[in-house]
């Protein structure tokens, strides 16, 4: 269903474009990275240095381009996903490439006032690709095996690059996150069932093959497994910052230390206490209840996310929300279960609020295809 | 489904008759054709969404759910890390095959200062420079006063040191704790355990990594959690190290050596239960490589299994052994010796004159290096090269230390007739000590091949048969006679039936030639020659034996005494009963008493 058949006039133009654009959840994205400047003032011992400001000024630079993207119309965006795709595809390829070259230590290009890292913005550019891709495709076929396979294989192609790097938790948030957006196009569940039943299938296989003589794996690997699935039986080594950051979440209890009073974070036992392992400062000096607070404010950014895209007529402005909408909550999801010891570490930053130029300014230009796709919506007939 | 036509010829023809444009019929029912579609795919978008929707909320609630169960726990106080207890679990013990600790870990501190939160800088350097009377007191200002906000101080501190630092009390000075790394019996066996240092390092641990020796070969191994803390355990046995480390030491210092080896190694399993080599260094305080000289000088280098030189004689057996194996002689063969032997321009001569000939056996028993040239002529060269190779004796040993790949073999450059005769009594080939213990074990054993190892708890092996059981006996025979009526007298041990084969071979000068007062000697033995359960290679590096009225190098003079020191004290700890010897009764062939 191209944009060529609705009334375009309708669209809203220039400046006005303004006024249309949805600002409960920039009010949202705001409130959020306002939580993430605390704390990194707070892990900071109290000062804008080294990482608070620097935080800031990237934020507001986020939030510019925010809206430059949000001024262009989404069927731009929409003919460009395939070349921006490929363009993401070709960056993870030269990182690859420039980061064997540099001892392997090199996994972003140099902007000059940034560093960007290509895997970030693959998760953006592979959902845009992907609700190109059902948009053009009529919805009859979408099930057929044969354009079945090509979305898949666009999933898997820079899943297996990044995974190369290595980079678990951003291979897993790509394949989650476009897996959703082909489940939600009405790609026949069957598919879904399957995949999933021969992921169950595997692993149930390799459990119950342990002690008998078919065993699929060594003795080691399953003690690797084991050390993976249950970091407590290595205190010191795998399991040390989940140890760390349960007793810290622990610490908290439900009302908090009170902010700058964190015990566990400031003194120096987590190491990634600015990045990844934010969310331990936060439960401890605010407590389960403001925990749940930035979960809920979460919630509140999927919500109108979800509310947008069942708005929006356009399969593309539709399926692009939504599958921005899933990376998101992937992010969060992810790394709040990591902290608390739901998942094994993986590595996946608290979107907005960890410490990282790269991850908020993807995010955010993200946000600005999902406000484009909002204010550029078809209205009426 | 019903699917309506997009011209419905009717309505078409009925708007011509109105004068309407027919096209708008068609543009419109393609439109509600388009939104059919597009509600359908709209009405299935929306259930799955619906689907995603309880996932994300099931999502939500775990995470939250888990959050409320956190908060609810008693806050654990953050265990302090400088209780150490279980920083100690981190890299697995060494063992001796009897559990006893070779290697293990200890808690201690590092000290580090934060200059900017420090009181009295001036205070801090002058009390520090007299606990670590090593550290200047005007450079550690210098140091504090700087811009650096963080400085290690101390690696590893003693728990006295560690009070007297507290007993400053200044808040910029900071204690790590760390894991060191503690060789409880010092100097033993510190060749095969080689040492361990600090790898990467941060505030609250440090990473021991192994540097040497089997520290370094298992180091994966020793530092995967995942083992459990399960202890390495080694074919070496504390007690039996240390009474030959205390032999080798004595015999070495007796006859004036300036470095000593002694492998014993079990002959069927080929576990290395003792691996000694002198001089000796402790591996808790491992001193430096040598910048300048010969890193063979060096107290690190372990001259068991890096030292490769010519062993001499004692490789006149292998040349028997493959003239007996191929049928080319029996153990009373006459050949003859009378010397010396002319090849082209080289001259082969034997300690003493043997007369015109002798059988095999006294070739053996005599050491006459013509004889066996002699027959290592018969055999020729390629043969003799791939004999050896199956031994083992061209290739590095596979023994489980970083330093083996090392000890690599030094061959001629070009196997010629004359390298053929010089090898067959061990000169132009230079091995290993080690690497001549396991070749005596797989000739001595039935004739199957051994590869030493250092790890307890192995089977016999089942190698590649390399001679016959037959050869194997007789070869048994005439080293025992080499005790107990050659070269090798000295070696005699009453009730162990000792044999085996001295060799003392000219040391090479580096740049060509031979010293002429210079050499090494080596005594390659098994015991009881009976049924033979052990192989010990003793090698000693210069040695001079000056109680009589010239000085004596031959290794039945020096190495030979001291192996039968090593076997005296050892075979009652090994386990193995002293036996009177049966008599061999005259005229009866070793084949039946096979």
């Amino acid at each position: 269903m191209s944009y060529l058949e609705y009334n375009v006039k309708t669209v809203p133009t220039g400046w006005r474009k303004i006024l249309y654009l949805n600002w409960p959840l920039i009010l949202l994205l705001s409130a959020v990275a306002c939580v993430g400047f605390m704390m990194l003032f707070s892990v900071a011992g109290g000062s804008l240095g080294p990482w608070a400001s620097p935080q800031m000024k990237r934020f507001a630079m986020g939030m510019a381009g925010m809206f430059i993207v949000a001024m262009v119309p989404i069927w731009f965006w929409r003919n460009t996903a395939a070349l921006a795709y490929g363009l993401s595809l070709l960056l993870l390829v030269a990182v690859e490439f420039f980061g064997a070259v540099g001892m392997g230590a090199q996994r972003w290009i140099d902007l000059g006032f940034m560093r960007l890292q290509p895997s970030e913005l693959t998760k953006i550019t592979l959902v845009m690709v992907l609700a190109a891709y059902y948009d053009l495709l009529d919805i009859k076929k979408v099930s057929r095996p044969l354009f079945v396979l090509i979305p898949v294989g666009l999933i898997l192609l820079p899943t297996f690059l990044v995974l190369r790097q290595p980079d678990l938790g951003t291979a897993l948030l790509l394949l989650i996150g476009g897996a959703v957006v082909m489940f939600v196009a009405g790609v026949h569940w069957l598919y879904f069932a399957a995949v999933g039943a021969m992921g169950g299938g595997l692993v149930t296989a390799v459990f119950f093959s342990r002690g008998t003589d078919w065993q699929l794996l060594k003795d080691y690997q399953y003690r690797r497994i084991d050390t993976f699935l249950d970091p407590a039986t290595d205190p010191l080594g795998a399991g040390y910052h989940i140890t760390q950051s349960k007793i810290a979440l622990g610490s908290g209890g439900w009302a908090g230390r009170g902010f700058m009073q964190g015990t566990q974070s400031r003194l120096n036992f987590l190491p990634e206490k600015h990045t990844d392992f934010i969310f331990t400062t936060l439960a401890e000096e605010f407590g389960f209840v403001g925990a749940f607070s930035l979960l809920v404010l979460y919630a509140l950014i999927i919500l109108f996310c979800i509310v947008s895209a069942i708005n929006n007529r356009d399969r593309f402005s539709s399926l692009l929300i939504f599958g921005i909408a899933t990376t998101f909550f992937l992010f969060f999801a992810l790394n709040m279960s990591m902290v608390m010891g739901l998942a094994p570490v993986v590595g996946v930053p608290l979107p907005l609020v960890s410490y990282g130029g790269s991850a908020m300014l993807v995010l955010l230009a993200a946000f600005g295809l999902v406000q484009s796709a909002h204010v550029h919506r078809p209205r009426g007939r | 489904m019903i699917r309506t036509p997009l011209r419905p010829l009717a309505r078409i023809l009925q708007a011509r008759q109105m004068g309407e444009n027919p096209d708008a019929i068609e543009r419109e029912n393609l439109r509600l054709r388009h939104e059919e579609m597009r509600d359908q795919s709209r009405t299935r978008a929306e259930s799955r969404l619906l689907v995603l929707g309880v996932m994300f909320f099931c999502a939500y609630a775990t995470v939250g759910a888990r959050m409320g169960l956190l908060a609810s726990t008693e806050p654990q106080e953050p265990r302090a890390a400088a209780s150490g207890a279980a920083i100690i679990a981190q890299r697995a013990d060494i063992t001796d095959r009897a559990g006893r600790i070779l290697a293990t870990n200890m808690a201690t501190h590092a000290l580090y200062a934060q200059p900017q939160i420090m009181i009295d800088k001036d205070r801090v350097a002058r009390e520090l420079a007299q606990i670590f009377p090593d550290l200047n007191e005007e450079k550690l200002l210098a140091q504090f006063s700087g811009k650096r906000k963080f400085l290690w101080i101390r690696k590893k501190i003693s728990p006295e040191q560690q009070q007297l630092v507290h007993e400053i009390g200044d808040p910029g000075l900071l204690f790590g704790p760390r894991e060191m790394r503690l060789y409880p019996n010092g100097k033993l066996a510190a060749h095969v355990l080689g040492g361990a240092s600090f790898g990467r390092e941060g505030v609250n641990s440090a990473e021991v990594i192994g540097t040497a020796g089997v520290e370094k070969a298992f180091d994966a191994y020793l530092r995967d959690p995942g083992n459990g803390g399960q202890p390495l355990r080694l074919s070496l046995d504390l007690t039996i190290q240390a009474a030959v480390e205390r032999v080798l030491y004595g015999g070495m210092k007796l006859m004036n050596a300036k470095g000593a080896t002694a492998v014993l190694m079990d002959i069927h399993t080929g576990e290395l239960i003792s691996m000694a080599s002198l001089p000796d260094f402790d591996p808790n305080d491992r001193p430096a490589p040598l910048t300048r000289g010969d890193q063979s000088d060096s107290p690190l280098f372990n001259r068991a299994v890096q030292g490769v030189y010519e062993l001499g004689s004692t490789f006149k057996i292998f040349a028997v052994a493959q003239a007996l194996e191929e049928r080319l002689v029996n153990p009373s063969t006459m050949i003859e010796t009378k010397g010396p032997l002319t090849w082209g321009k080289y001259r082969i001569r034997d300690f003493h004159d043997y007369g015109k000939e002798l059988s095999v056996t006294d070739i053996i028993v005599k050491s006459s290096n013509i004889g066996t040239a002699r027959m290592a002529m018969q055999i020729g060269g390629p043969r003799q090269k791939v004999f050896l190779g199956r031994l083992g004796l061209l290739e590095p040993t596979s023994v489980e230390m970083v330093e083996a790949p090392t000890g690599r073999p030094i061959l001629p450059k070009n196997w010629s007739e004359i390298s053929t005769m010089t090898i067959s009594y061990g000169h132009g080939l230079s091995s290993s000590p080690l690497h001549l213990a396991a070749a005596y074990a797989s000739v001595l054993n039935g004739g199957t091949r051994v590869e030493p190892s250092l790890l307890a708890g192995g089977k016999p092996q089942t190698g590649e048969r390399v001679i016959s059981a037959r050869t194997s006996a007789e070869l048994r025979s005439m080293l025992r006679q080499v005790v107990s009526r050659g070269t090798a007298s000295f070696g005699e041990v009453e009730g162990y039936a000792v044999g085996g084969k001295t060799g003392t071979a000219d040391k090479p000068k580096p740049r060509g030639g031979y010293y002429n007062d210079k050499v090494i000697a080596t005594f390659a033995s098994a015991f009881p020659m009976n049924d033979p359960k052990y192989v010990l290679v003793v090698t000693l590096d210069e040695p001079v034996e000056t109680s009589g009225a010239k000085p004596r190098r031959t290794a039945g003079w020096t190495a030979v005494p001291v192996a039968a020191e090593i076997i005296r004290r050892t075979a009652p700890l090994l386990g193995l009963r002293p036996e009177i010897e049966p008599r061999d009764p005259v005229g009866v062939t070793l084949a039946s008493s096979n």
